[in-house]
């Protein structure tokens, strides 16, 4: 495998790269959201009066006055409801009114004028305090136990166990801070909506904007070829982008939206919290004989969606016995949705935490019980995983980053004020291969337009696509131009569970040999071809017969062609014998400071069995990035909720603390490279989620080797190590 | 005090009436907005005059986004807690969403746009595409036109002065450790 520059770079760095709110058609209105103050109730009444007369208003929607839209049909992981078509308030910040201006200055400050009155009643906002009237999930199972032959209980099977354990660990919400907030830019033309809009799939606003606006799906265009970071984020649609495509279709002009940072906090979701009691029972030697799970989710009334916490501890280590539940706690604050690796990056810290106090107990290194329980079957269903080689990164990182250096007595390793401690924990995620379709046009001036309507939110799908294609066709990267994010072309993966290259990578094979046997196929075809009638081949971007070579580029012009295209389908994986998941280790260091309790990590490496690795250099940039917020969770997140008012009280970039320079050292990456053949040709499973899985629970391990101080609710923040 | 005080001083008062959205006639004086509220101010953006008459409540940054259409500069938070909006005023590095236009007046500002000679990228971007010091790019012109900034100062002498000095720029997608590779390409 060979690294590529990002094909989109030289954009990106000289601003030329045009997000979301970058567009400016003529006539441009400008929209403000407006949003509730109150976190559970109904409006009586808008006094927008003063609003309306403010200079330069044009409109101002409120469920009083609102636009029409149609109830969702599909349930997603976002609102259940558009906007403003009730008085009801579901949490603190929700969009209850747009003002369109025609300056944003106007539109913000109208805002300010508007008086809502409300029916307030109090909020059901604290997790903890719900705690112990959790409830059943709204979907899934509630209770999974998978357990050996003659065994009538999970804690039948723990009270085997030599050496058991319980513990319960909690996380608090946290949340995706983008770098872009969500905008919304709209506009018609007759009948025909065009859209730009922040989204990790444009198809995803097709499908969400036919239903509300009640029009065809070919009546609309999203567009969204950029995309500031997602994490999740970006995959629901939230409630500016109908309200201004429908406010747009009103007013009769262009019309751009674009969430406040303070707004970015509630309108579009964040990650619930959690709590999970996690009980270990293994033998002497390590074997773990029972694993049990009790998972709680929070969960918004807005919607259904919430964290599975435990599912891990299903399938991560092996045992004869598993148990995992899911409960939910609701609460009447802004709506739930997935957030970088949904679930896992929760149920991680737990699992492995709780690994590493198990191993404390049994006296074992902990990274010798991990390689105890490792398993070459799915443990939930037995089936075999597809590739696994995580000894091998157990093997190789504890080598490189010098596990064997670790003292096995906690608080005894010092450096002048610092304690310093290492840590480990298993890194994974989940694999699929779903259904893509590509198309790939050969044109006469010698490039390759590759494109799907997947996104690229930074994780390098583009460049990802640039190298399969250059690489199909035999000709230099830079001579194949990617087209993401436009909803006109062939329907590819959105950017989500760590699914686009393994999804879209097959696609962008099979479409790049389509377009070489049309070349082909018009090569030995066409009356004026001087390759008509013969045998050829299509290699290093040439047609190749009869004793002549001819670029395809300089055969499409001499043929007066502009471009042969095809376009091919994927399927999605028939495979149901295996299972398919990545693996890999992460190691760290992390030095306390024994007079403040200040945690810094200092050291990193993970070894990443992820199957092929399509271009290990955006790849590593992207396992460090999920393990940069894997460190923030750790040390840093948390958005507090205030119990009274159910707001976020930390809702902006200073107080809801994520990783700055500052606290992020050098982080190594190493893959492996074992293709994963069972799940493609390709071999690509898909990194996107999994450096932040086990993250958190590697640096909780290392500050407990630092300090003997085991901190099992997140973040670990000084005030916990003093 | 001088006249470009005065009128400082009268932008804010306006702003601040305006904000609160209250139509309270303004006393005309000399220097003042004019009748409709509109003051006038003239700078240079990458080597270009600009003459803009603007709304006294404008963020430069929502001027060079919104009326002069130069959008590589971000808004990321519009509070000045992220870095992506950073722009150099006269050779220092400022956040343009803490920055009101109306007090650019005879300034000269450069930004992302204003960096390249031509095709010719500047080395601080380069280095960022040969360190692969971005992921999403949107925080990025930002960290681009701090890290020239930093260099420019002297504050990158080391890995630990680079990480304070560019700690002002927030990365969601996690490239600081690219991030300090790339200032160090270009300090070399």
């Amino acid at each position: 495998m060979r690294s590529v520059d990002r094909e989109d770079g030289p954009l990106k760095v000289t601003g030329a790269a045009v997000y979301a709110a970058d567009h400016h058609p003529d006539r441009l209105a400008y929209g403000y959201l407006l949003t509730s103050t109150i976190a559970r109730g109904s409006i009586l009444g808008m006094d927008t009066g003063q609003a309306a007369k403010a200079p330069g208003v044009l409109a101002l929607y409120t469920p009083f006055n609102p636009v029409k839209l149609y109830p969702y049909a599909k349930e997603e992981n976002a609102e259940l409801t558009p906007p403003l078509q009730n008085t009801d308030v579901r949490y603190y910040g929700q969009a209850i009114g747009l003002v369109v201006a025609e300056t944003f200055e106007q539109a913000r400050d109208a805002a300010a004028l508007v008086i809502t009155r409300y029916s307030a009643q109090q909020p059901r906002a604290s997790f903890t305090d719900g705690l112990p009237s959790a409830a059943p999930p709204p979907s899934g199972t509630p209770v999974v136990d998978v357990l050996a032959p003659g065994v009538t209980s999970i804690d039948q099977a723990l009270a085997a166990g030599d050496v058991t354990l319980t513990a319960t660990y909690s996380t608090p919400v946290e949340t995706h801070v983008a770098m872009e907030p969500h905008a919304t830019t709209a506009f018609w033309t007759a009948d025909q909506l065009t859209i730009y809009t922040a989204t990790q799939g444009v198809r995803l606003v097709v499908d969400r904007l036919t239903e509300t606006l009640g029009i065809e799906a070919a009546k609309i265009h999203v567009i969204n070829p950029y995309v500031g970071g997602g994490f999740g984020n970006k995959w629901g649609m939230w409630a500016h982008t109908p309200l201004t495509a429908a406010a747009a279709r009103a007013l009769g002009r262009p019309v751009k939206t674009v969430l406040t940072r303070e707004q970015v906090f509630s309108v579009v979701g964040h990650r619930p919290p959690s709590s999970q009691t996690v009980s270990l029972g293994a033998a002497p030697d390590g074997t773990l004989v029972a694993v049990k799970n009790d998972g709680v989710s929070g969960k918004s009334a807005s919607n259904n969606f919430y964290e599975p916490v435990a599912n891990l501890s299903l399938v991560l280590y092996g045992s004869a016995n598993l148990h995992v539940s899911r409960k939910v706690v609701t609460l009447d604050v802004p709506v739930t949705t997935i957030m970088r690796a949904p679930q896992e990056s929760n149920g991680s810290f737990a699992l492995e935490s709780a690994l590493d106090e198990l191993a404390d107990k049994l006296g074992m290194d902990p990274l010798d019980l991990r390689r105890k329980n490792d398993t070459p079957i799915r443990p939930s269903d037995k089936l075999p995983w597809s590739s696994k080689h995580l000894q091998e990164c157990y093997t190789m990182g504890a080598e490189r980053f010098g596990w064997s250096r670790r003292s096995s007595k906690p608080g005894t390793v010092t450096d002048g004020d610092w304690l310093v401690g290492l840590g480990m924990a298993t890194a994974t995620y989940g694999a699929s291969r779903g259904q893509a379709s590509i198309k790939v046009r050969l044109r006469d001036d010698g490039r390759a337009i590759v494109s799907g309507t997947a996104a690229d939110l930074g994780t390098g799908q583009s460049t990802v696509f640039a190298v399969l294609t250059a690489d199909g066709l035999g000709i230099p990267v830079g001579r194949v131009v990617p087209q993401l994010g436009d909803s006109a072309t062939p329907p590819a993966a959105n950017a989500g569970g760590s699914g686009s290259t393994s999804t879209n990578g097959p696609a962008v094979q099979l479409a790049t040999d389509a377009a070489k046997a049309a070349m082909v196929t018009l090569a030995t075809e066409h009356d004026k071809s001087p390759f008509k009638g013969q045998e050829v081949t299509f290699s290093n971007g040439e047609i190749r017969g009869g004793g002549r070579e001819m670029p395809f580029g300089d055969l499409l012009t001499l043929l007066d062609v502009p471009a042969v295209e095809a376009t091919a389908t994927s399927p999605r994986s028939p495979v149901r014998d295996h299972a398919f998941r990545s693996f890999g280790a992460h190691f760290c260091e992390v030095r306390v400071n024994r007079w403040t309790g200040e945690p810094r990590v200092s050291r990193w490496l993970c070894v990443v069995d992820a199957g092929t690795i399509v271009n290990p250099k955006t790849a590593r940039s992207q396992i460090a990035g999920g393990i940069i917020m894997g460190i923030g969770q750790a040390l840093l997140e948390d958005l507090r909720i205030e119990p009274e008012t159910g707001r976020f009280g930390n809702a902006t970039m200073a107080d809801y603390l994520v990783p700055i320079n500052a606290d992020i050292p050098d982080i190594g990456v190493e893959f492996l490279d074992y293709p994963d053949t069972l799940l493609s040709d390709l071999g690509a499973r898909g990194i996107g989620e999994f450096g932040i899985v086990g993250a958190a629970g590697a640096v909780a391990n290392a500050i407990y080797n630092a300090t003997g101080k085991r901190i099992r609710d997140l973040p670990i923040t000084l005030d916990k190590l003093l | 005090m001088t006249s470009g005080d005065l009128s400082r001083r009268r932008f804010f008062a306006q702003a601040a009436v305006a904000s609160v959205g209250m139509t309270v006639p303004m006393s005309v004086e000399p220097g003042a907005p004019e009748a409709d509220g509109l003051v006038e101010v003239a700078f240079t953006v990458n080597g270009k005059g600009e003459r803009l008459r603007v709304d006294p409540r404008i963020t430069l940054l929502d001027a060079l986004r919104e009326r002069l259409e130069l959008t590589g500069t971000k808004k990321g938070c519009d509070r000045g807690q992220c870095g992506a909006c950073t722009v150099h005023v006269d050779g220092r590095r400022v956040l343009s969403c803490l920055t009101l236009v109306a007090t650019m007046d005879g300034k000269r500002l450069t930004t992302i746009e204003g960096l390249a000679k031509g095709d010719r990228l500047h080395p601080v971007q380069q280095a960022f595409i040969d360190c692969d010091g971005f992921q999403c790019g949107f925080c990025t012109p930002g960290q681009i036109m701090s890290a020239v900034a930093v260099l420019r100062e002297g504050h990158a002498k080391s890995d630990e002065e680079i990480r304070e000095a560019m700690s002002g720029n927030i990365c969601r997608c996690g490239a600081y450790p690219n991030i300090v590779e790339a200032v160090k390409q270009a300090r070399s």
